[in-house]
């Protein structure tokens, strides 16, 4: 066969239904046009029983008014979220086979009201990674037992919100070794206080959220003991706030202090630095992530943060309206962006798009990071309308491939199948499902089905796995087992190519949660210098021997 | 501030939620294919209706009409104006087959292309239009910002010159040029044009923002900072005669309600209060236009013709806060006080988030020497909005006229600290001190 004739094999196939992820998700439209039904839902992966490979959490809707999905006889009763467990095969001849087994009844999760999304982090430090889950009523955290079992202690921990809450992130923001809590919310809706909206013509359609006010985002302080403490006016988060719909926690300034990102709906976004003394700043306006360089604030919705020109800062990728285009915000180094979405080419590709969850992530692994974004509209499509699609709001996602040089290449068409699909997407979960190192997308639908977009291209160039923990507290019940190391930054230093930084974070892109390891492509390089890692307290360690195409787990305080 | 002042911003509180209650239209997604420019009208795509059914009687009506005369250019652009961009599209080919030199036709097209995220097209629709008419400003300006987005303010520059040649003070003109230049990072190039810009208009524009990125990149941080905070809201465009004539094509409430609203955000009330009549003339029991109404009206200083249309709002839509809101402030302003908190109750009650209804509630408990009534109040506005600055200060002046001075002095000195810019904690401590020292320790 000659070359010409190869058939390059799609980038990404969608493995969810065959691997047993059977799940839809409900929002309980009924054709009121409510404003929540919309905005849902996220997914989480999250590795919940310490066995090596990603476990799956669905957030699920339901029933927005009393009269909904339990008497309408389509045979969905009570939906909840559902946790999925990984039971992956690895064959004997090399490949792998995934297959997931709904263990949500046996894990003890009961998911009460309408999901919005999920975020995970060990708040409690006992090496088993606890699940956060936001809705649009109280918000749920799930205590997990390190049996694979948990328990729900949102009253208890004091973290049970009620106001409408979408994406949250766990960060270690005052540097005390415990996992702290912000909270993005929403709006203040209830389905009494539904308003209609009409289009020009006089059809009911969704709202935009300027009819709503916006909710204040929260940061609970982890207190040691189990508990929280909303220190959201203290620490001067109260100060500024729209309705948050992405969050992203990374040190945006080089202090080696975690800040965070917000992006909110249709007002400024917030970008609040960390002034090391338990307060924050936003720095939204002046550091230039805010608004659009037209000076018009946009509909903020995923945000990811990742150094995609490998200058050794942390970038931002902001999901937007269609109409808007995304925003792609470059760091100088000092917490001062410029926003790029013109000139690389993201911002008009994407013009045409409601984009919703997003990352950015390593395709094939070439040390280059490319971004993926899962859209769907939240207002009739008319085109669609016209032809009785029955929910109109459908759009494909798309998948930009970095060149290196700046302008990002559109890569859509050769995503694969899943990519064709017109679907409403919102979340999207970024990690390695098989652990065959690359980047695996879990795709969370409104009223639909999941995707599990496996990725077949990564083998193209090698990489090194790296999951960053702290020191074991060592307690019987966890068997000497560590918490992932959020915020913590991995310095690939490589030959042939400048250092590669990336860091651990199970937040970004939207209502969801991601493999908190660290997977880098190397690009043309076959071996790694040196791997030097700065941990969320200040610390830093460094290890010279670590091989290639494999998972490494790197402890604080240097040991393997 | 008078009370009449007072009364006015109140109500401009209500209205700014109020008008967040109508449908801001959202741009629907692009369609894939790019239009042929085809003189053989036999060969464009057929120009079909959508479905009306579910359309406001009016714009049926229009549209129909329009429809059967023939008269494509004419349907697409009532079909662009209701926001039936793909529909619109063959009309205008057609349209622009049969009158080849005729600019409006390729000119909406252009804005059609550019609703549905179609640049490429959008840019080549323009150049047409320019191609008929190249001395139209609008045309220029657009086809700029076109290129702008693309990432390519080489394009866009010589389109804003041009412009500037035939309308040298043309604001969005050189707004873009500042944009342009900023996209260059000629830093000093994109401040002295955007300085231009905000001389020859000098409201609170958005164009404060790229000039402070532009300070920012000269490294000149307190000029950015201050020009930050002077950002406003007023957009920049081209004057754009064709467009404003599209946008007052469709008669229904709906399109008469965005109408009054773009009026009263340009200030000018009295066009809103008609707009908004002609909208309740074809929807007489939309509480959201008579709200608008009588805001206008309130505006322009006709509080007995506001009273009315409050009035008439509850009697109709009794659970409509907003109108419960503003009757509250006027009733205040006229003294009637039992009355006023009847009302800001009730606003609360319908819609308990309602935060200046519950602020000016707190206000009136407190000022009627109901101060342990007002706690709660206030309690509750912290927790909706925490940046309520307002609610911090009235929570600790109730605590003193229930003379519990220690947690008033405490509340102050927090509020002190979280509020800097804000002198009236600071001024407040100082007095409190005065009446009740604070004990030594």
């Amino acid at each position: 066969m000659n070359r010409a004739s190869q058939v390059e094999p799609e980038w990404f196939t969608d493995r969810a239904e065959e691997s047993g992820l059977t799940f839809r998700h409900v929002n309980g439209t009924e054709g009121k046009f409510y404003y929540a039904e919309v905005i849902a839902p996220g997914a989480g992966l999250v590795d919940y029983d310490n066995d090596g490979d990603l476990d799956v959490f669905l957030v699920q809707g339901g029933s927005l008014s009393a009269s909904g999905i339990r008497d309408s006889g389509l045979g969905i009763r009570e939906p909840k979220s559902r946790l999925f467990r990984n039971d992956l095969a690895l064959n004997a001849d090399g490949t792998r086979t995934l297959r997931f087994t709904d263990v949500t009844e046996a894990s003890g999760i009961v998911s009460n009201g309408y999901g919005m999304g999920v975020t995970t982090g060990d708040f409690n430090n006992d090496g088993c990674v606890d699940l956060y889950m936001t809705s649009l009523g109280p918000n749920q955290l799930f205590r997990n037992n390190c049996n694979g079992t948990f328990t729900d202690v949102s009253k208890q921990s004091r973290t049970d919100d009620s106001s409408w809450s979408v994406s949250s992130a766990f960060l270690d923001y005052d540097r005390d070794g415990w996992l702290d809590l912000f909270v993005g919310n929403y709006l203040s809706w209830r389905v009494e206080s539904n308003t209609p909206c009409f289009t020009p013509s006089g059809r009911p359609d969704y709202c935009s959220p300027n009819v709503y006010q916006p909710q204040p985002s929260r940061l609970l302080h982890n207190n040691h003991d189990g508990t929280f403490s909303d220190v959201t006016t203290a620490s001067g988060i109260a100060r500024e706030f729209g309705p948050a719909l992405g969050v992203a926690t990374a040190d945006f300034n080089g202090d080696g202090w975690i800040d965070v990102y917000v992006a909110n709906d249709g007002q400024p976004n917030q970008l609040w630095i960390n002034q090391r003394t338990g307060t924050f700043r936003n720095t939204g306006l002046l550091s230039g992530t805010a608004i659009s360089a037209h000076g018009k604030a946009k509909a903020g919705m995923g945000v990811d943060a990742g150094d995609f020109d490998n200058d050794g800062d942390e970038d931002l990728f902001v999901t937007n309206l269609t109409g808007e285009g995304n925003d792609l915000y470059v760091n100088d180094g000092s917490g001062l962006f410029e926003e790029q979405g013109a000139r690389s080419g993201l911002g008009a590709a994407s013009r045409g798009y409601t984009g919703f969850g997003t990352a950015w992530l390593d395709i094939d692994n070439d040390g280059l990071l490319d971004t993926l974004t899962v859209n769907g509209a939240v207002q009739t499509i008319e085109a669609l309308r016209r032809v009785n699609d029955p929910f109109p709001l459908h759009q494909r996602k798309q998948l930009f491939k970095n060149p290196g040089q700046g302008r990002f290449e559109d890569v859509t068409a050769r995503g694969g199948a899943a990519f064709e699909l017109s679907e409403v997407g919102r979340g999207a979960a970024f990690g390695d499902i098989d652990n065959d190192g690359d980047t695996d997308v879990l795709v969370a639908n409104n009223n639909g089905p999941p995707r599990l977009l496996v990725n077949n291209i990564g083998n193209r160039n090698h990489w090194i796995g790296l999951r960053l923990v702290g020191a074991a507290h060592g307690s019987p019940s966890n068997q000497g087992q560590a918490r992932d190391m959020l915020g913590a930054r991995v310095g690939i230093v490589r030959e042939g190519g400048p250092t590669l930084w990336r860091r651990a974070r199970s937040d970004g892109s939207y209502a969801s949660a991601n493999d908190p390891r660290v997977l880098v492509g190397l690009g043309p390089s076959t071996t790694v210098s040196r791997v030097r890692v700065v941990w969320p307290d200040g610390e830093t360690d460094e290890w010279s021997s670590i091989e290639t195409d494999r998972y490494t787990t790197l402890r604080e305080g240097g040991t393997k | 501030m008078s009370a009449g002042t007072r009364a006015v911003a109140a109500i401009a509180i209500a209205l700014v939620v109020d008008i967040a209650c109508s449908s801001e239209p959202r741009t629907p997604r692009p369609s894939t294919a790019p239009p042929p420019i085809e003189s053989d009208i036999s060969k464009l795509p057929p120009a079909v209706l959508p479905d009306l059914s579910q359309m406001d009687n009016a714009i049926q009506q229009q549209i129909n009409d329009r429809y059967q005369s023939g008269a494509y250019g004419e349907t697409g652009k009532l079909l662009m104006a209701a926001e039936y961009f793909d529909a619109a599209e063959p009309f205008y080919l057609r349209a622009q087959a049969l009158e080849p030199n005729e600019m409006r036709w390729p000119y909406y097209l252009g804005h059609v292309y550019l609703a549905r995220a179609e640049p490429t097209k959008a840019i080549g629709s323009f150049e047409r239009a320019l191609s008929i008419k190249p001395d139209d400003v609008a045309t220029l300006v657009w086809l700029g910002g076109a290129h702008l987005d693309q990432g390519k303010p080489e394009l866009a520059e010589p389109l804003y010159a041009r412009a500037l040649m035939i309308q040298p003070k043309a604001v969005s003109a050189l707004f873009g040029l500042g944009q342009a230049a900023l996209a260059r990072r000629e830093y000093a190039r994109a401040v002295d044009q955007f300085e231009q810009a905000l001389a020859a208009d000098a409201r609170e524009s958005i164009a404060h923002y790229p000039l402070a990125l532009a300070y920012r990149g000269l490294g000149n941080t307190a000029q950015a900072e201050a020009h930050l905070r002077q950002q406003g809201r007023v957009e920049v465009g081209p004057p754009d005669p064709l467009m404003t004539e599209l946008r007052g094509l469709l008669r229904g409430p709906v399109a008469e309600e965005n109408r009054g609203i773009r009026a009263m955000d340009g200030g000018d009330f009295k066009t809103a209060a008609e707009h908004f009549r002609r909208g309740l003339e074809l929807a007489p029991d939309s509480p959201s236009l008579r709200h608008k109404l009588g805001t206008a009206l309130s505006l322009m200083g006709d509080t007995s013709g506001a009273f009315e249309q409050f009035q008439e709002t509850i009697t109709r839509s009794p659970d409509f806060a907003q109108a419960h809101y503003s009757l509250g402030v006027l009733l205040a302003i006229n003294g009637r006080i039992p009355d006023a908190i009847e009302r800001f109750s009730t606003a609360v009650r319908y819609q308990p988030d309602y935060v200046e209804a519950r602020l000016r509630l707190a206000e009136l408990l407190r000022q009627t020497g109901r101060p342990a009534a007002a706690l709660p109040q206030y309690e509750r506005v912290m927790t909706i909005d925490p940046r309520a600055a307002e609610a911090e200060f009235g929570y600790a002046m109730a605590l003193v006229q229930l003379k519990r001075y220690e947690e008033a002095r405490r509340r102050l000195s927090e509020a002190a600290a979280l509020h800097p810019e804000r002198k009236e904690f600071t001024e407040a401590l100082v007095r409190l001190q005065a009446i009740a020292p604070a004990p030594r320790r």
